[in-house]
């Protein structure tokens, strides 16, 4: 069972009260928030609820459970592995992956050295976001990605808001390539060396350097490794034929970018944001957008009637969802 | 004849139990300076090394000896094997199992327990601090200790044999 693997990480109260949810709700859940002595809250399709004292779902406040402090010492002390002090960086950085690539956010109290965050120390708050591999989210989005002449991939820049699928997508895509399946009836070249700086351990999951996720036979993951600083490293030391990067912003990440592009490395980056026109207004990405580097966007939109995503070409037109993948026939496997 | 045989029997064992807790007196303070050890080398592992507390355990363990190995080895296997179990938790409980082979006294389980609650849960430099504190009461003790095995080491070899020999006159 996938779920119980991240349900062990709670302490035996809450997991009991967990435990009782229906499989469902269980099996949809994304993020569980655990507060020290508030409500213990679940999200789920964009919807939150409380957990009571009898494991139900409630919109009351009142009536939730409300987790103590031998909870939250008990919380930490496994999803650190009982070994905070390993943590320091993480600490710093205010999350926490743990096995399975899922990423426990944390507030507490920082605490600072020379005005910086050092730490965070009396931990209370923890979100805990449940990762989940999907696999084939990224097979109908592939065919329009295809670069026929080079037998490679376009540049890609891949946008939407928070929790709504980038990382999965992503990380589907570097399945898909790696193993050369390109859901393209013409396509028949073989799969590509894949290379994934995993900043935040998201995209693959590593535990100890391996990956959680199926990333595909040929990819390497570069684990918790500054995004422009191992986009460098990448290039330097394991060849690439695509280089996917999660979250993309600051300008060190732009000219990385630059960098790799000019070495033929083809790049599918993802940023925050839930328009083209949003992502214009950041100076480091619309720089890299006007400039015309990235071949092809993708703007992922949940609705509650599932995921549209909208494909616009370098000079920002919208193309038809279907018009790529069409041509060669049936591109879905 | 029996008699001879009973009387020996008694001194024997007289003498040996005088032994054993010579012996005792002579491990206490051996035991403690191992412990001692174990923590700083702990130390090096938390403050160099960044090795999880499981790992760091296990390690410290194989370098050492019976019975010392086994709290540390338990411990380690606690927090791998079982799930819903606390550093602390796993620590203690341990501590609490296997002191009884140990020649160490209470005062040295307190320090050592109390070392329990501050495990893995704080970063490097509070722990650090954590196990300075508890390896310089261990110090206290040891020194005691050593008072100790000079002043009652050689009397309870002979009180044991003294001891022997009185219940023989005895009973006699």
């Amino acid at each position: 069972m996938k779920t119980t693997t991240w349900l062990s990480i709670f302490p035996s109260t809450i997991q009991e009260l967990l435990g009782k949810l229906h499989p469902t709700v269980l099996a949809r859940i994304e993020e569980i928030r655990v507060r020290q002595e508030r409500p213990l809250e679940v999200n789920y399709q964009g919807q939150f609820h409380y957990v009571n004292y009898r494991g139900e779902l409630t919109d009351m406040p009142g009536e939730g459970y409300l987790p103590t402090r031998e909870d939250g010492n008990r919380l930490l002390d496994f999803i650190t592995n009982h070994s905070l002090y390993t943590m320091e960086e993480e600490l710093r950085k205010g999350y926490i992956t743990i096995h399975g690539g899922h990423r426990i956010g944390l507030t507490g109290r920082a605490v600072l050295t020379k005005g910086h965050v050092d730490h965070i120390r009396d931990i209370t708050s923890f979100n805990i976001r449940i990762a989940r591999e999907l696999k084939g989210v990224g097979e109908p989005i592939l065919p329009q990605l295809l670069d026929f002449r080079q037998h490679s991939v376009q540049h890609t820049l891949i946008l939407s808001p928070p929790q709504h699928g980038k990382t999965t997508l992503i990380r589907d895509l570097a399945r898909l390539i790696s193993g050369g399946q390109w859901m393209h009836a013409e396509a028949k070249w073989k799969g590509l060396k894949v290379g994934i700086v995993d900043e935040r351990s998201e995209i693959a999951g590593c535990l100890k350097g391996v990956p959680s996720f199926d990333v595909g036979p040929r990819t390497d993951v570069l684990d918790g490794c500054p995004k422009a600083e191992g986009m460098m490293m990448m290039i330097r030391s394991m060849s690439p034929d695509v280089m996917l990067v999660d979250e993309i912003g600051r300008p060190e990440d732009a000219d990385a970018i630059r960098e790799a592009l000019h070495a033929g490395i083809r790049v599918i980056a993802t940023a925050h944001g839930s328009e083209l026109e949003d992502v214009l207004r950041r100076p480091v990405l619309n720089k890299l957008i006007s400039d015309e580097l990235f071949q092809t966007y993708v703007v992922l939109h949940r609705s509650s009637k599932g995921t549209v995503n909208r494909l616009y070409d370098a000079k920002r037109r919208l193309l038809h969802p279907l018009a790529a993948g069409v041509k060669g026939g049936s591109y879905h496997a | 004849m029996l008699k001879l045989i009973g009387a020996i029997l008694v001194l024997v064992s007289g003498t040996l139990f005088g032994f054993y807790q010579a012996a005792q007196f002579a491990n206490r303070p051996k035991q403690i300076r191992q412990f001692i050890l174990a923590m700083q080398r702990l130390e090096t592992e938390i403050l160099y090394g960044f090795t999880p507390l499981a790992d760091a355990l296990l390690k410290i363990g194989q370098q050492l000896s019976d019975p010392l190995r086994t709290i540390f080895n338990e411990a380690a296997h606690r927090l791998t094997d079982r799930t819903n179990v606390t550093a602390q938790e796993s620590w203690q409980q341990s501590v609490e199992e296997h002191w009884k082979h140990t020649a160490m006294k209470q005062n040295e389980k307190q320090i050592i327990h109390q070392f329990g609650f501050t495990l893995g849960t704080s970063d490097r430099n509070d722990q650090i601090k954590h196990i300075r504190l508890a390896v310089n009461q261990l110090q206290h003790e040891e020194a005691a200790a050593r008072d100790d095995q000079s002043r009652y080491e050689k009397m309870c070899k002979s009180l044991g044999l003294l001891a022997g020999a009185l219940i023989v006159i005895l009973i006699y």
